[in-house]
């Protein structure tokens, strides 16, 4: 069942971003509208893939690298959808839906086999599940606030070295990107903090005792505090929104292979 | 039929002529335009940039006179001259030519700022007075109806009218890369002069609510605040203003610029690093080139918003020829569906002529015959249903055919074979209907 969803998931979201790509290059915006359709139905067939990892009484085990891109790249849709009718976000539909497409296919590549899904499945109390669902919710959009910031940056560029808007994709202003940012960020340090605290019950509950000093422990502590510095310095209306980008970049990239990066290279 | 266009616009007349000439209530002169024998149909557009007159007519060269009579005494009635400087101007299209002209000027290729949107909206009203005093009939109907198909899809399948190429247009739409909501932004604006209140009517149709109008004369300022609904102010104000500005445009004279990098970075500290958007069109210019260093500072000059114009106006023409292409596909569509009006008549003809030949026969044979009404009904339904079906693969060969330069042919054939020795009546109004028949079958 979780397979066919995933597999389901990544041929909808692969049809929005083909969908996507032929309304940019014809250029047709209903085509857009139509992508994000499809999207919105991605993220419902996304959504049932995890809801059915969960009625097996498991944890989806996001410290599985690919999991864990799939869950923060379905967490990214929802929060990108949310969005995207308020802010004029509608164009940025060509490059979210590839990369939920990619996020899924990578995800469905480790999950092709009834045993790879219950090897993902990893045993657990409630405190690992919370810890689990809180970080990963609170990185992907951590994540967005990230992406948000890059295009930031690369349209402060572009009005800075006075380039012509291009002709076929035009992304959002930097108003609606700086919003973005804000949001994500707002919304998913505290999630992300949360998801810190939980962690350290499962420590706490695992081992006897709060701190055992693993490189994971160490490094999302470390990641944490950078990240609250620059959430600092966002809402303490300490630097404007071109900073805020770059330190909502800088914040991710850090936090990524402090977390997850260094999952993966152990 | 005919179709004939004759008028004058922004390229073969000046505007004084254009003013002469331009005629708020068309009305009265549309009745009076189609109750001459020569013209059956007119619509009559209006707008500052073009005077035109589309009419259908059964005979070119009268309708061709009456028309230009129309422009020298009608519509430029008042003017005391004789009329002949008025003709220089005019210029006419028959048939082909006019269709494709509608269509140009629906999709807004004939516009002095080609892609501008305001003409679809002029050809819709014009369109609209000429239904409801009903001087256009089914055939104009369907010219204007498919002139706003073609705009639409030029509008939809090219990007002629994306870019803007005004200044003032072009600084709005760079704002709207770095301000999502206007209604929420403040502008201010430096100097009084023509920039300023293009730039102010501009910012005002985007949806920026608060504006302030500062200039070195607080009198000036004042009267154009007046006229926009926005506040007057002198320059002294200039550090307070520029603090609560999102958009600052400035196009004042001086020898020395008054947007320092010192105002603008004081002004940024007040306002906590919110970006400003800087537009500077003065020259000598305004503000001085190192604001531009400034973090969450836009400063576009007159040459950068100059540069973006030309580039957005290169687009504009590539995408011209584009819609040029779309143009001419659908004045070919439209023009098969004209062409084919001339198989109406030789329709109806052999109708009639079939249906004459059937009803003597079913009228001589059950003469002959002690049938009852049922029976009776049955024997006409059956003889009906019989030439219908005989007649169906002619006749929509012949419909076909006649979209095509060479279905003439088959037209005479079709005379000749069926004996329809008369020649056919020509087409009228009432066989514009009759083809959309033809074509919804």
């Amino acid at each position: 069942m979780v397979i066919q969803l995933h597999q389901l998931t990544a041929a909808i979201y692969l049809i929005a971003a083909l969908v996507a790509s032929l309304g940019l290059a014809l250029p047709a915006p209903r085509l857009g509208r139509i992508s994000l359709f499809l999207l919105g139905a991605g993220v419902i067939v996304h959504g049932c893939g995890f809801g059915a990892m969960h009625v097996d009484g498991k944890t989806p085990a996001l410290n599985e690298l690919p999991v864990a891109v799939s869950f923060m790249a379905w967490i990214g849709t929802v929060f990108y959808l949310v969005l995207a009718r308020r802010a004029r976000l509608v164009s940025l539909v060509v490059l979210v839906a590839p990369m939920a497409f990619v996020s899924v296919f990578v995800a469905g590549l480790r999950l092709t086999d009834p045993a790879a899904v219950e090897a993902a499945a990893a045993p657990g109390g409630s405190w690992e599940h919370a810890h689990v669902l809180l970080a990963g919710s609170g990185l992907a959009l951590l994540g967005v606030a990230g992406v948000a910031g890059m295009f930031y940056l690369l349209e402060h560029r572009r009005l800075k070295s006075k380039q012509r808007i291009g002709p076929r994709f035009r992304l959002p202003s930097l108003e609606a990107l700086d919003r973005v940012n804000s949001v994500a960020v707002g919304i998913g340090f505290p999630l992300l903090s949360l998801g810190v605290v939980t962690g350290m019950f499962w420590v706490e509950k695992t081992h006897g005792r709060v701190w055992v000093g693993s490189p994971h422990e160490l490094w999302s502590g470390i990641a944490w505090l950078v990240y609250a510095i620059v959430v600092a310095l966002r809402f303490g209306r300490r630097q404007g929104a071109r900073q805020a980008a770059a330190s909502a970049v800088g914040g991710f990239v850090f936090l990524f292979f402090a977390v997850i990066g260094l999952e993966f290279f152990a | 039929m005919k179709i004939i266009l004759v008028g004058l616009n922004h390229r073969s007349a000046p505007l004084e002529v254009r003013e002469r000439l331009a005629v708020d209530d068309v009305a009265p002169l549309l009745q009076k335009l189609v109750a001459s024998d020569e013209i059956d149909e007119a619509v009559l557009v209006s707008t500052c940039n073009r005077v035109e007159v589309v009419a259908l007519t059964r005979s070119v060269e009268p309708a061709r006179h009456r028309l230009r009579s129309f422009f020298r005494r009608d519509l430029d009635g008042g003017n005391p001259g004789d009329g002949s400087q008025l003709e220089d101007h005019l210029y006419e299209y028959t048939d082909a030519e006019a269709m494709r002209h509608v269509l140009r000027v629906s999709s807004a290729l004939d516009s002095m700022v080609v892609g501008e949107p305001q003409i679809l909206g002029q050809m819709k009203d014009a369109y609209r007075a000429a239904a409801e005093c009903k001087a256009s009939g089914p055939i104009l109907n369907r010219l204007f109806q498919h002139a706003f198909t073609t705009a639409k899809r030029v509008r939809t399948e090219t990007r002629v009218a994306e870019r803007p190429v005004s200044v003032a247009r072009v600084a709005v739409d760079l704002a709207r890369q770095i301000f999502e909501d206007f209604s929420d932004k403040q502008a201010l604006l430096i100097g009084a002069g023509e920039m300023i209140e293009a730039a102010l009517s501009a910012l005002r149709s985007a949806g920026i609510e608060s504006v302030a109008v500062a200039n070195r004369t607080p009198e000036r300022a004042a009267d154009l605040a007046v006229r926009f609904e926005a506040t007057a102010h002198g320059l002294d104000e200039l550090p307070h203003l520029v603090s609560e500005a999102d958009v600052v445009l400035s196009c004042i004279g001086g020898n020395r610029p008054i947007l320092t990098r010192d105002l603008i970075e004081a002004a940024l500290r007040n306002r906590r690093h919110r970006p400003i958007f800087v537009i500077d069109i003065g020259v000598p210019r305004n503000a001085e080139p190192e604001v531009d260093t400034l973090d969450n500072v836009y400063l576009y000059d007159i040459d950068d918003l100059g540069a973006v114009s030309d580039q957005n106006a290169e687009q504009r023409r590539r995408e011209t020829v584009l819609a040029e292409a779309l143009v001419a596909e659908e004045q070919q569509r439209f023009d098969g569906w004209f062409t084919a009006l001339r198989a109406v008549p030789t329709i109806k003809h052999l109708r009639t002529h079939v249906e004459k030949i059937r009803r003597t026969e079913v009228d001589k044979t059950l003469a002959k015959l002690e049938i009852g009404e049922l029976e009776r009904e049955q024997v006409e339904s059956l003889t009906r249903s019989i030439v219908n079906k005989i007649l169906h693969a002619p006749l929509s060969r012949l419909r076909r055919e006649a979209e095509r330069e060479e279905g003439m042919a088959y037209l005479e054939t079709a005379r000749a074979l069926f004996g329809l020795d008369e020649e056919p009546e020509a087409p009228s109004a009432s066989a514009a209907a009759v083809a959309d028949d033809a074509e919804s079958e």
